[in-house]
């Protein structure tokens, strides 16, 4: 079996070898590029999310190279992601490459409940036992929380010093790659937290980024957002990642019911997606101290849409500046880059008053 | 008590109920004037530019107030069988409450419509007796109409697909509506349709789980083979729409049905409209004349 799934920022490695300990050879584009995007574009309907557009042109360049069994993730049906794989599966039966076109398996994976993930879904698709599921699966628990802790420290340690920061990411990137076992995992987890250690320091301009996941994960779509505001010497502060996200539908989550009661005060009902933990996590960090929240999500994301309304006016009661920036395929890193260092400016300028 | 209901949204199908429920309580029901331009442009201001035009105009709605002493505006989380609303309506009591005059009240509804109503009835009029009686009195305009309608042969039929919040609004559907009448076309609106039809599971629909799209594409599905022409009616930025309008096109050009998708925006005008209904009206009378 020749596997593939969409592309997730660093959190790509982790699914990599989730799926090859499960006896899967896995085949991925190298790079998300401009290609991809356009491919993307092209075949998928006008006005849909760019989350769709990007992952039905990275199906398309897996379906390229070679690859027989597509995976994707479906969510729970109030937002439009979980729609996502009847249309994607549909358009590329139609219309994708000629190689593969119409002989290749496509699985939405995460409307079963973890039971049936476990003991009846994954041993039926990739012909083993339970027991090898469960092994895999928490390989990629302790892979994926190795990523975060490794994201975090990096974001710290780009604020301070950038060209470190980029070599250290090089050597390490490749080790995690490598990591295979779970004492390897633990060790290698001790060594980024000895060597990517930064003192905590209070001249760090703090800015919290919040907002839809595949933007929050994946640097192609937000434009390495991170890395950038990392080079103008600003702290980000994330919490989405592949772990907490597990977790989450694990149930094992338990700073979720803090984002939710925090979150209540501005909105009533959950309106599906992520608008909860959004504004959840954002009125987190202003607790927290921060100067800044940054809110990325894609052009008519419908959660989100009702979350920045919430978030102008959490804005407005914490007096904390928030910029919500929406992306689609037209959105230029030019243009980005001059309004990330006008946002930048204006935290600037609004802590020198302060102190 | 003064109670102010916004023209928009949702009252295009529960309007009339909620009229008759408060009538019946005792309570004066103010309701904000037909859309105009004053009320849409108000609303554009006072919203993220992203969401859809029914959003815009409601909020616009919900500041139209002037001397009420409270707005109720229902928060629809799902109906029958857990089939949730749109995100951007289950939040949109929220972003109201932002930017409103006065305080919102908006009981959740969450599979049955009585209970909330009843509740909100006594804390209206502290007697649950008479909110109760004003539930039964107000229940017949729930109804749906029970039989399909007949479609005549001789007769040119069209479908409009759209939301009844589209369909009913004077600056979205109702143009298009007369437009079609005008020229002789037998008009078919999924509102036409018993909820028998509408919430059907089979198929594809058993997917869908947003309530109105799935009456939307089971209206489809029953209309298919039965109207000679489709209008396929959408605001900009309308998320579910997008997903399963594209779907709908897909069944309609395997049969070689002719299918429009107009989409609207608080840019759109009257003529441009009707450009492009007359460029439809050219195809489809070039495909029979065929």
């Amino acid at each position: 079996m020749r596997a593939s799934f969409p592309s997730f920022g660093y959190e790509t490695l982790a699914l990599k070898s989730f799926l090859k300990n499960l006896g899967a050879e896995v085949i991925l584009p190298r790079d998300l590029t401009k290609r991809t995007l356009e491919i993307g574009v092209k075949l998928s309907p006008e006005m849909i999310c760019l989350p769709f557009k990007i992952t039905l042109g990275n199906f398309y360049e897996a379906l390229e190279m070679g690859a027989d069994t597509l995976f994707m993730a479906a969510g729970a049906k109030k937002c439009r992601f979980g729609y996502y794989h009847f249309l994607q599966e549909k358009i590329l039966r139609e219309k994708g490459p000629i190689v593969q076109s119409g002989s290749f398996n496509f699985y939405p994976v995460s409307q079963y409940t973890p039971y049936q993930f476990v003991f009846e879904k994954m041993p039926k698709i990739f012909a083993t036992t339970p027991h090898k599921v469960i092994r895999a699966l928490i390989l990629l628990l302790a892979k994926s929380s190795l990523i975060e802790d490794f994201k975090e420290l990096l974001r710290k340690k780009r604020a301070v010093d950038f060209a470190e920061a980029e070599r250290l990411e090089k050597i390490f990137l490749k080790k995690i790659e490598r990591a295979e076992k779970f004492s390897e995992i633990l060790w290698l987890k001790k060594e980024i937290k000895k060597i990517l250690w930064v003192e905590d320091r209070d001249d760090l301009l703090k800015v919290g980024l919040v907002g839809e996941i595949y933007f929050m994960i994946e640097p192609f779509a937000n434009q390495e957002m991170e890395k950038e505001l990392g080079r103008m010497g600003v702290w980000v502060l994330a919490k989405r990642s592949l772990y907490r996200h597990l977790m989450h539908l694990l149930k094992l989550d338990w700073e979720f019911l803090k984002f939710y009661f925090l979150a209540r005060r501005y909105l009533k009902d959950s309106p599906g997606g992520e608008a909860i933990r959004t504004l959840g996590e954002a009125l987190d960090f202003i607790k927290k101290g921060v100067d800044g929240i940054i809110h990325i999500f894609p052009f008519t994301c419908m959660p989100e849409n009702i979350a920045m309304e919430a978030l102008k006016e959490v804005s407005k009661d914490y007096d904390v500046p928030v910029l919500s920036l929406s992306f689609d395929e037209h959105t230029s890193k030019t243009g980005l880059l001059t309004r990330l260092e006008a946002f930048v400016e204006l935290i600037k300028r609004k802590r020198s008053k302060f102190c | 008590m003064k109670i102010g209901i916004p023209r928009a949204l949702f009252y295009h199908r529960y309007g009339k109920f909620w009229e008759v429920f408060f009538q019946n309580l005792g309570v004066e029901v103010f309701l904000s004037p037909i859309t105009n331009k004053a009320i849409l442009e108000d609303g554009v201001k006072n919203i993220s530019s992203e969401v859809c035009l029914p959003i815009k105009i409601l909020i616009g709605h919900v500041r139209n107030f002037k001397e009420v002493e409270r707005i109720f505006l229902p928060r629809f989380v799902f109906l029958r069988d857990k089939l949730f609303a749109c995100p951007k309506m289950i939040g949109v009591p929220d972003c109201a409450r932002f930017v409103s005059h006065f305080p919102i009240d908006s009981p959740k509804i969450k599979n049955n419509l009585f209970l909330p109503h009843f509740l909100y009835g006594i804390y209206l009029t502290k007697n649950p007796l008479k909110s109760l009686f004003a539930y039964l009195k107000a229940r017949p305009f729930l109804r749906f109409p029970s039989q399909p309608p007949s479609f005549p042969k001789e007769e040119k039929k069209i479908g409009l697909i759209s939301h009844f919040y589209n369909l009913n609004e004077d600056y979205l559907g109702k143009e298009v509506i007369r437009f079609f009448q005008e020229k002789g076309f037998l008009v078919y609106t999924k509102e036409d349709l018993p909820i028998s039809i509408l919430h059907n599971k089979d198929g594809f629909a058993k997917n869908i789980r947003w309530v109105f799209e799935r009456e939307l594409y089971n209206a489809f599905r029953f209309y298919l083979d039965k109207l000679d022409a489709f209008c396929f009616i959408f605001s900009f930025g309308c998320g579910p729409d997008s997903l399963i309008g594209e779907i709908m096109e897909r069944e309609a050009k395997e049969r070689e049905i002719p299918f429009l998708k107009l989409v609207i925006d608080e840019h759109t005008g009257k003529a441009g409209i009707i450009t492009r209904l007359e460029a439809f009206l050219d195809m489809i009378n070039r495909q029979n004349g065929k």
